[in-house]
């Protein structure tokens, strides 16, 4: 089921990513719905490992993106759809396999009647949306998308590991909302790098820093690290304001967004600390 | 900020882990729990140890992954003698560079070293634990009051 799980983690990523690289607004959607629906599916399984006591991970291999031409990507992931489609058989749940699989067929179905487009989300040029930005200001904005880019995906699968091993709803409710901000982020990064011909694969996370030991030290840095972007955005902010008005309004949103983020944490933070004070 | 960077960051070379790997190393912060292993598969050709394949995984940020793209890819090929000049070559130019950019090389190069450290030492014992260098260097950002 691992091997299954680290099949469906890639190509998650892979439609997420080829979202980002298309231009036609209803390729876009199309992409995003099922990278999301994808990602729906990785936590399906996940959750069939911890019931079944299959030890999992979420190591996965580097994914390669960089393409001209969308329908290159594209018939990469109908590939790697159609290899999970045979993996699906050490699935024993016939109810989930049959959900996924059905899924798929359409997926595939859909996936060779999109239209193919040039891609430009790795040409380096680094300009956004026609904004001309000063040299330090576009190189302080790329390291910035590349390290928060990676941030989000790291949050996400933090979260989720998090997420699916708690039992309690409040919890459950609170790390729910920070995947579903960190995808925002994600998206909103990810299509940022695209239009400025950056486009990566967020690299894969380490497995000691999804298996949370110390959780009560995890959201005291985490609170700290979250500060610390706050003052990141607003250098960001001040650094563009000049040159785009609409970019140091984003950072400055990302920025106030950071501050809701902070209340879940500490509410979080709090029952960790009470758990351990009756313990 | 050139495309041969900007390559190294869009597709770090080298990440991750090397399943068959003889010989892995770490370099760490001791200052912020950031690290870096590094994973080797070298070959003995008569006594001369060639790195054959490298990996890495880093803890730690942009800059670290992109410290240990281009070390990792230089370090590929060579031998040891020629991977600890590489080593000695990255020690020598951090005090020319901004702290925060210090620590990042200098957690890969230790980690490389480290890793070719554990397997000499894996010649004479083949259980010889993975080896661990601290940075002197401190990347933690200074003047920056996270209370405010």
């Amino acid at each position: 089921m691992n091997r299954l799980l680290v099949q469906v983690h890639e190509v998650w990523l892979e439609t997420l990513m080829s979202a980002f690289m298309s231009n036609n607004t209803t390729t876009k959607q199309t992409l995003f719905d099922f990278s999301e629906i994808m990602f729906r599916h990785f936590t399906w399984i996940e959750n069939y490992c911890i019931k079944n006591d299959v030890s999992y991970d979420y190591e996965r291999n580097m994914i390669p993106v960089k393409v001209d031409n969308l329908n290159t990507i594209l018939q990469d992931i109908i590939a790697r759809l159609n290899r999970i489609g045979l993996q699906l058989v050490v699935c024993d749940d016939d109810a989930l396999s049959s959900r996924i699989s059905r899924d798929m067929e359409y997926f595939i179905f859909t996936l060779k009647n999109i239209p193919d487009e040039p891609v430009s989300a790795f040409d380096m040029q680094r300009t956004l949306k026609g904004i001309k930005l000063s040299n330090e200001a576009t190189d302080a904005l790329t390291l910035f998308l590349f390290e928060e880019s990676y941030k989000e995906y790291e949050l996400i699968m933090i979260y989720n590991y998090l997420k699916a091993h708690s039992s309690d709803v409040n919890l459950v409710r609170i790390f729910q909302i920070l995947i579903d901000e960190s995808f925002f982020h994600l998206n909103r990064f990810g299509q940022m790098m695209a239009d400025m011909g950056i486009l990566g694969v967020p690299r894969t996370i380490a497995k000691e820093l999804y298996v949370v030991e110390d959780i009560v030290a995890f959201f005291e840095n985490g609170i700290n690290e979250e500060l610390l972007a706050k003052e990141e955005c607003k250098r960001l902010s001040n650094a563009v304001s000049d040159e785009s008005k609409e970019l140091a309004r984003f950072f400055d949103f990302v920025n106030y967004q950071e501050n809701y983020h902070i209340a879940l944490m500490k509410e979080a933070l709090e029952f960790y600390n009470k758990v351990t004070d009756v313990q | 900020m050139d495309a041969v960077l900007l390559e190294h960051m869009m597709n770090p070379k080298n990440y991750g882990v090397l399943e068959h790997s003889n010989a892995e190393g770490i370099g760490k912060n001791p200052h912020n729990g950031e690290k870096v292993i590094v994973f080797l598969s070298v070959s003995n050709r008569n006594n001369v140890f060639v790195i054959e394949d490298i990996r890495f995984q880093a803890i730690g940020c942009m800059t670290t992954v992109l410290a240990g793209s281009i070390i990792t890819t230089e370090a590929r090929g060579l031998d040891f003698g020629r991977t600890e000049a590489l080593v000695s070559t990255t020690l020598g130019m951090l005090d020319s560079i901004p702290p925060e950019e210090a620590a990042c090389s200098e957690m890969v190069a230790l980690a490389l070293q480290a890793a070719m450290d554990t397997y000499k030492e894996r010649q004479k014992d083949t259980d010889f634990p993975m080896i661990t260098y601290k940075i002197s260097q401190n990347c933690t950002p200074q003047g920056v009051d996270i209370n405010e």
